[in-house]
């Protein structure tokens, strides 16, 4: 018995990390310090704890719950993700003060409910999970001490998300009624017979849709830009990385039910990825504000993500994970910078980059390599990412989709290239003094910089646990 | 890990001291311009010779590759960093190390962002030696894309004359082109169906029908075709040149677009050779146009950077239609082309430069009788267009020749055409000369000083390879040859 419970560990930690962080919020007067270093130290400790329980295998609670390389991999991905976004919260100016406890329990609490989604292997377990997540951020996002911005974007958030979960519970019921069970494992080997029918490829797209929500694939999309906007940057940063992770991961799992053999699936998610990738970017071009740029271009990552996971493969799975890995770097990467350059907790505009290169030239840096990360040059693990999932799909032979990515990337590089100018070439209108980057933020940055580069270069190692994760799903 | 080492790997020195000098330079603090400058000078110089060095070391009598290097990289993808040299390439890895050196003591004079100027500078020739060094379709990709986006901070920086746009239109253009590329790499490397990038592996003949020769090389020719300036494609060419500063202009219309050219020989016609005969016809015809179109509106141009904008375009199309004739003397002279180009063209804005920086115009009816003011450097401009307009005993001489001569046989009226187009450049060169360096001189710049020897050293160093080259085209063409003449000869 206690060694299923070990299997458990990454969770329960998370769990315990809640009920710290509730019993602080429970104390009268407020101590950012003290909040900021006992989650900076438990976050710590959560990543440890998350990679020494990656080669755990098993399954808990009556099958529902499965412990694998796959589901270890993306728990790893979402305790570093919790952490770097931790890091970031040295000045945590957008939320009030009495708040702070609260921002890091709900964070946790997500966290934790990520975790479990993509260990989940049983249909109302895998919405549990997805419940308590949203629930998290809808209560994240209008945290922000604002003017009224947040409270829209929280019920922006809020609306949305519960209509993609109406829709999600409805798909749920198409695929117990067709296979008869909710255990992924029975699912797998009845629906791949049955998946010409309607019933059964509808109710799968539906359920992807939920997760679709997630990940802000056009249709729906609309939540991210407002969403971005309006939450804290600290919490924008985690939506945008840790989120995005957890609903690859699930996405994942889930279509790998079909069995790889639907060809509607394939043409929807094809239809899907194309409209993603393009809406994003040519919305992206025209924006000013930072947040909302990143939110535009994550509507258009989710795209790029999409042809590795439509490719069906354990190639296909494999540059998927890869993907997700290295948009978490990158991202959080960009939000050192937004962080760091809005210190007070307010929304960057573009403009505001302006003179960045004299301000702080390691920050310049990390953001130029970041976008021209997302970007896809090399040689950034974006474009590892990109080149492994775009070589998933030629092997399919969807050379079309192919050739349309990269135009897209083509696209895309403009408004990334705004960026870089606005940090290298614009000059502010007045002098700004030079911005304080403590020693901790210059290793945070330089760390985040050497894995962006030295993956991309050396992506052997990476790719080989990626691939031995995809494994686990076929 | 399987390795493979024939001795010390220079292939891989070189692209060491380019990415060794960009990482000094990045721990350098941005004050020190003059430490910067020297290590720029010193990881530059080690380039040249070790380039120079592989050049004349090279076995001929051997031929094949020589100096390889194989590392296994990614195995379950089969990427492989596979370094070699060989006929082709050696003669651009030399271009690459004589204009990256050149280039460097051009700008010495520099005192804008130094430190950010020369990192940007190492990464992107860093890039291009990659290019011309790899023998993996990967890692050529790789190197493409790292080659180009340095180009951005380096022409909306330092530039001038639009500099903005034409940065931002140049980046553009090109990483469209590697948009066309990547699918093509992707496609052959799924069809030939052995899990490879390794180029050697995938040119055996019959690893791809020659349907899919044909469609790939359409991509690839037309992606690597953007960079190479292919007409209609050409239109970031100019306007880029225009806006970058001297060192960048030279390394861009001096190597750069060399790179193109080269991806069409490297990748293109080695994998797709059915392809490549299928779409000669296509390639002729651009290339034709191009050095046509080029030569005319050169005619046609006020400013000095565009004419030489220009006659780029003109003179990489003598590339491409040597390119298109699949013969042994197109071959050569289209790679021979590729160098006596890149040198010359460096000379042209290296000298065009050192006016701008002194009279801080550009513009021919503002200039004139420059050949009263600063003799010497005028001579280097004049020298450097008698060379583009192939003048015997100057290396284009032999260059454009072999191209003619192969491309009369072959295309007759588009040879033709070609040979008109040359007589207007050198029309539209020596009206350039005239205009700008006789004639009335202009009083306002009658103060201004003439190229000292220390800033002359780099021209020198070009016009010496120009005339040596001029006076001794076997020793480029020997090289050439061994790798050229197998190639053809074993063509379906």
């Amino acid at each position: 018995m206690m060694n299923l419970w070990t299997l458990f560990v990454p969770e329960l930690y998370c769990l315990l990390m809640a009920v710290v962080f509730f019993g602080l919020a429970l104390s009268a007067r407020p101590n950012p310090r003290r909040d900021y270093f006992v989650a900076l130290f438990m976050a710590g400790v959560g990543v440890v704890v998350a990679l020494a329980c990656v080669r755990l295998e098993g399954t808990l609670f009556f099958e529902a719950y499965r412990v694998d390389l796959f589901s270890q991999v993306f728990k790893v991905m979402l305790a570093m993700g919790f952490f770097l976004v931790v890091c970031l919260c040295t000045e945590l100016n957008g939320i009030e003060e009495r708040h702070h406890p609260e921002f890091y329990l709900f964070l946790t609490t997500c966290t934790l409910a990520m975790m479990m989604l993509v260990s989940s292997v049983e249909l109302l377990t895998i919405y549990v999970a997805l419940e308590l997540s949203s629930y998290s951020l809808y209560i994240l996002v209008p945290l922000r001490r604002g003017h009224g911005v947040d409270v829209e974007a929280g019920i922006k958030y809020l609306m949305v998300g519960a209509c993609a979960s109406a829709v999600m519970l409805f798909g749920l019921s198409y695929v117990f009624g067709v296979t008869h069970t909710t255990y992924v494992v029975e699912i797998i080997q009845v629906l791949p017979g049955v998946i010409g029918t309607p019933a059964a490829i509808v109710g799968l797209l539906l359920v992807l849709c939920g997760f679709f929500f997630k990940l802000a694939v056009f249709p729906f999309h609309f939540w991210a830009p407002d969403v971005y906007q309006g939450a804290a940057n600290q919490v924008t940063a985690y939506i945008a990385t840790a989120s995005k992770v957890a609903a690859v991961g699930i996405i994942i799992r889930m279509v790998a039910l079909s069995g790889g053999n639907s060809k509607y699936l394939v043409d929807m998610l094809v239809t899907l990825s194309i409209a993603s990738m393009t809406l994003g970017n040519l919305v992206a071009i025209v924006q000013k504000d930072m947040k909302r740029l990143l939110a535009y271009s994550s509507i258009s990552h989710a795209g790029y993500v999409l042809i590795g996971i439509l490719s069906m493969s354990a190639i296909g799975y494999a540059s998927a994970i890869f993907y997700a890995l290295a948009y978490l770097v990158m991202n959080l990467c960009c939000f050192l910078v937004v962080v760091k350059v809005a210190h007070d907790g307010s929304d960057l505009k573009i403009a505001q980059l302006a003179g960045l290169h004299r301000r702080s030239p390691l920050l310049a840096m990390a953001l130029m390599l970041a976008v021209f990360g997302l970007a896809g040059i090399p040689p950034t693990i974006g474009f590892t990412g990109k080149f492994l999932v775009f070589a998933a799909a030629m092997e399919k032979g969807y050379i079309t989709l192919v050739i349309i990515a990269m135009i897209n990337a083509t696209i895309s590089l403009y408004y990334y290239i705004l960026v870089v100018k606005a940090a290298y070439l614009m000059e502010p209108d007045e002098e700004l003094p030079r911005l304080p980057v403590s020693i901790p933020t210059k290793v945070l940055t330089v760390a985040l910089v050497t894995v962006m580069v030295v993956f991309g270069v050396f992506p052997h190692h990476l790719l080989e646990v990626a691939r031995a994760a995809a494994r686990m799903l076929m | 890990m399987s390795m493979e080492f024939a001795n010390f790997p220079y292939l891989s020195a070189i692209l060491l001291s380019c990415v060794v000098g960009l990482l000094v330079i990045l721990f350098i603090p941005a004050e020190r311009k003059m430490l910067i400058k020297w290590v720029s000078l010193v990881s530059s110089g080690i380039a040249m010779v070790l380039s120079i060095y592989l050049f004349f070391a090279y076995d001929k009598a051997q031929g094949g590759l020589q100096f390889v290097e194989k590392v296994l990289w990614v195995e379950s993808m089969g990427i492989y960093y596979f370094n070699a040299a060989d006929g082709f390439n050696l003669p651009m890895l030399m271009l690459t190390g004589i204009v990256l050196f050149t280039g460097v003591l051009t700008m010495w004079d520099l005192e804008v962002r130094v430190k950010e100027f020369f990192a940007f500078t190492f990464l992107l020739v860093a890039g291009v030696f990659g290019v011309f060094m790899s023998m993996d379709l990967f890692f050529i990709f790789v190197w493409y894309d790292v080659s180009l986006f340095p180009m951005y901070p380096l022409i909306a920086i330092w530039g001038s004359t639009r500099k903005e746009y034409g940065a931002m239109k140049l980046t553009l253009y090109l990483l469209a082109g590697s948009a066309l590329i990547l699918p093509g790499i992707l496609y052959l490397f799924v069809k030939s169906g052995l899990n490879t990038f390794d180029v050697v592996a995938l040119m055996q003949p019959g690893v791809f029908t020659p349907f899919q020769q044909k469609f790939a090389f359409i991509l690839l020719y037309l992606g690597f075709g953007i960079l190479a300036g292919v007409w209609p494609f050409h239109t970031w060419s100019p306007v880029g040149h225009v806006a970058a500063p001297t060192a960048v202009s030279m390394i861009h219309a001096g190597v750069l677009m060399k790179l193109g050219a080269f991806g069409v020989l490297r990748v293109a016609i080695f994998l797709c050779p059915e392809g490549w005969q299928y779409w000669a016809q296509l390639m002729a015809v651009l290339a034709t146009c191009g050095i046509v179109y080029g030569a005319f509106v050169g005619l046609a141009q006020t400013d000095l950077k565009y004419v030489i904008g220009y006659s780029s375009v003109s003179h990489m199309g003598i590339v491409g239609l040597g390119l298109a004739t699949v013969t042994i003397d197109g071959l050569n002279g289209a790679v021979f082309q590729m160098f006596a180009h890149g040198v010359m063209t460096a000379l042209l804005f290296s000298s065009v430069g050192y006016i701008y920086d002194k009279t801080h115009t550009k513009m021919i009816p503002e200039l004139g009788g420059m050949s009263k003011i600063m003799p010497v450097a005028s001579g280097y401009f004049i020298l450097a267009a008698l060379a583009g307009i192939g003048v015997p005993c100057l290396a284009s001489f032999w260059a454009e020749l072999l191209v003619f001569i192969a491309a009369f046989k072959t295309y007759p009226v588009r040879g033709a055409l070609a040979i008109c187009a040359l007589v207007v450049g050198a029309l539209f060169m020596l009206r350039v000369v005239q205009r700008t360096f006789y004639g009335e001189k202009n009083e306002k710049f009658e103060h201004l000083p003439d190229v000292t020897f220390g800033s002359g050293i780099p021209r020198m160093i070009l016009v010496a390879v120009i005339v040596f080259f001029g006076l001794f085209p076997s020793v480029m063409l020997d090289v050439i040859q061994v790798a050229s003449v197998p190639f053809i000869n074993g063509l379906p």
